[in-house]
């Protein structure tokens, strides 16, 4: 029988060996590779002292007893982000590269758990050479139960995942599941079969960042929100990205105390969209004027470029914008923007954030691709997501707003609350010349000048349909502003929108288009 | 004719009384104020010279004093761009107030789960 003083010993040493990780080589080890240990990672997320570990002691039953590592390759807790309660969990991958075993999904579900019932975010720190091959089913299953709390999680807590180094395989499921994945640039990667195997069956010779790195995820696949260069520049992310997040969804993101004016009226608006529509501006400059000073963080910023989602903050308050860009593509909606949009929309909806949607589209991209790829379900998915957000939401008609686009942009037919619109807007059915071409096809094929009168018809089309007042009188505009006042107008619209209740039809849950 | 002379001179002695205390009240008050000055300083009024310098700045160099102040803002930057604590007018989650979650969760809890007739 132990004496009290060995039984704490045994403790402490214990403790003691948990902290070590997989001990001073394979720390050192990782630092060489440019990456930080599991609790380095953590102490630079966390509040100093607020960390309170879970299953530091718990050891794999399987694994030889020179292979046990108290915590067996990740470390679980709750801790506090800027004041804020989180769950959190970071794979250790100088234990055993971070394996995947049935001891480290029981820690990571009995976090996941009780930060479902407490209502706190979750926040994933991956860094694991996949699953651990020789605890066999017993590893895939441990993958199953962390994957089905990621989507009971899904809407009800916030859930970010980071991905610091390797992520492979079935392991890359549970990131998906979440609503965010930060990358970092030097280190993570992510992809479901290796580089070994793309070249047996393929014969092509990649790295692994070619092939799943962030810049791949970023821009191409569209599978990563966010990256940085290194794992602090990636946790620095995660914290200013949970500054516009709430808890959970029954409550509100943090509101900052206002720092930027609420009445500035920026005159520069007025002669940002150029007189000749053929030419683009930068959608960024527009929200960079219009919301809190520096107040922006961009999501999908290198993937499909041709719409601008992000979170923003309007009078200190949190909000999710989403704009077109015109200086790309001109603004047309194709299926990777459709998708950006949709997601954006519902991942604010899920969480409170209220919506401003600035509308500059000449519709949806044409073209056999789009088509073939299934751009009418892709489409679809904005219309689904509009209609289905309870959040309070506001469009602004800055120039285009062509045809089906129109309509899927947060019209007031998808329960949109204010509309507003620029002089500059541009609302109708289709294109002048297109429409012109089909109402005067009859006049135009007889006339003695077919250009000239083409010219007359499209200028009479464009003061008839083309302006915002047209739609204004039909009520689908409810106000016709100036740019310069759009912030303050922004800011009281929301302000008499914060408290809005919207009910949806009671079902299991809705059929997305996907 | 007597009465309106009467009157006359009552309103001249009357307002020539009133401004005649104004103006003794004036005289009080600037003698008041002169009196009352603070006694100006040579040393005050002259700039710090090098020394008295250094020492109101801790020995930095004027190129430190900038890296500190640049410093001091971008931290505020960050933390409010964290919106952290001190930056934050809404706590969210907050365990001192009622908070929703816990309000509609424990309404949720407290509903019969007998069929309502």
């Amino acid at each position: 029988m132990e004496s009290p003083e060995e039984q704490l010993e045994t403790l402490r040493r214990l403790r003691e060996r948990a902290l070590q990780g997989g001990g001073p080589e394979r720390i050192a080890q990782q630092h060489a590779r440019g990456k930080l240990t599991a609790r380095e990672r953590l102490a630079l997320l966390l509040d100093p002292g607020s960390f309170q570990e879970i299953g530091a002691l718990a050891t794999s039953p399987i694994a030889d007893e020179d292979q046990r590592v108290p915590g067996d390759g990740t470390v679980t807790g709750f801790g506090k982000i800027n004041g804020r309660r989180v769950a959190v969990y970071a794979q250790d991958f100088t234990v055993m590269g971070g394996s995947f075993s049935a001891v480290q999904a029981n820690k990571i579900c009995r976090m996941q758990d009780l930060a479902i019932e407490s209502g706190i975010p979750i926040i994933g720190l991956n860094d694991s050479g996949g699953a651990r091959i020789q605890e066999g089913v017993r590893s895939l299953a441990a993958y199953g139960e962390v994957f089905v709390r990621n989507v009971l999680a899904s809407g009800v807590v916030p859930q970010i995942s980071a991905i610091l180094g390797p992520c492979a395989g079935g392991a890359v499921y549970s990131p998906a599941l979440t609503d965010f994945i930060i990358m970092s640039e030097s280190t993570g990667y992510m992809f479901l079969t290796g580089p070994d195997v793309i070249k047996a069956v393929s014969g092509r010779d990649l790295s692994v960042q070619e092939l799943g790195g962030a810049a791949v995820h970023c821009t191409r696949s569209g599978v990563a929100h966010l990256s940085a260069p290194d794992d602090r520049a990636v946790i620095e992310l995660i914290k200013r990205l949970l500054s516009y997040l709430p808890q959970n969804n029954s409550e509100d993101p943090p509101q900052i105390m206002p720092y930027d004016r609420a009445d500035r009226v920026e005159t520069a608006l007025n002669t940002l969209v150029p007189a000749d529509e053929r030419q683009g501006y930068d959608a960024h400059t527009l929200i960079n004027l219009i919301f809190d000073y520096d107040s922006f963080l961009e999501i999908q910023p290198l993937f499909a470029q041709n719409a601008v989602v992000g979170f923003a903050r309007l009078d200190g308050y949190a909000v999710g914008v989403v704009a077109n860009q015109p200086a790309i593509m001109a603004g047309a909606l194709d299926i990777d923007a459709s998708d950006k949009i949709a997601r954006f929309v519902r991942i604010c909806d899920a969480f409170n954030i209220p919506l401003i949607t600035f509308v500059d589209t000449p519709g949806f991209l044409p073209g056999i691709e789009q088509e073939y790829g299934g751009v009418i379900r892709h489409g679809a998915k904005i219309i689904y997501a509009y209609s289905e957000a309870t959040v309070p939401k506001i469009s602004v008609v800055v120039r285009k707003a062509i045809g089906g686009a129109y309509v899927a942009m947060s019209s007031k037919q998808l329960r949109c609350d204010l509309n507003f619109a620029w002089p500059s807007a541009q609302i109708a059915v289709m294109g002048a010349e297109g429409a012109v071409r089909i109402l005067r096809r009859e006049e135009l094929r007889t006339a003695a000048d077919p250009a000239r009168l083409m010219e007359e018809f499209v200028a009479e089309y464009r003061r008839r349909y083309f302006n915002p007042y047209h739609a204004a009188d039909l009520g689908q505009i409810d106000e016709v502003i100036e740019p310069a006042e759009t912030r303050p107008r922004l800011i009281r619209a929301l302000e008499i929108l914060r408290t809005k209740v919207q009910q949806n039809p009671p079902r299991k849950h809705g059929l997305y288009p996907s | 004719m007597n009465d309106i002379g009467f009157g006359l001179t009552m309103t001249v002695v009357g307002m020539g009384s009133v401004f005649g205390v104004l103006m003794v009240v004036w005289g009080v008050l600037i003698l008041i104020s002169r009196i009352d000055r603070p006694e100006t300083s040579e040393s005050t009024a002259q700039t710090l010279d090098e020394t008295q310098l250094a020492a109101a700045t801790n020995q930095l160099a004027p190129e430190e004093i900038a890296a500190i102040a640049v410093a001091v803002s971008l931290y505020a930057a960050s933390l409010r761009r964290e919106a952290a604590p001190t930056m934050r007018s809404y706590w969210p989650g907050s365990l001192l107030f009622a908070s929703r979650w816990v309000a509609a969760g424990r309404t949720r809890q407290n509903q019969s789960w007998q069929r309502r007739r």
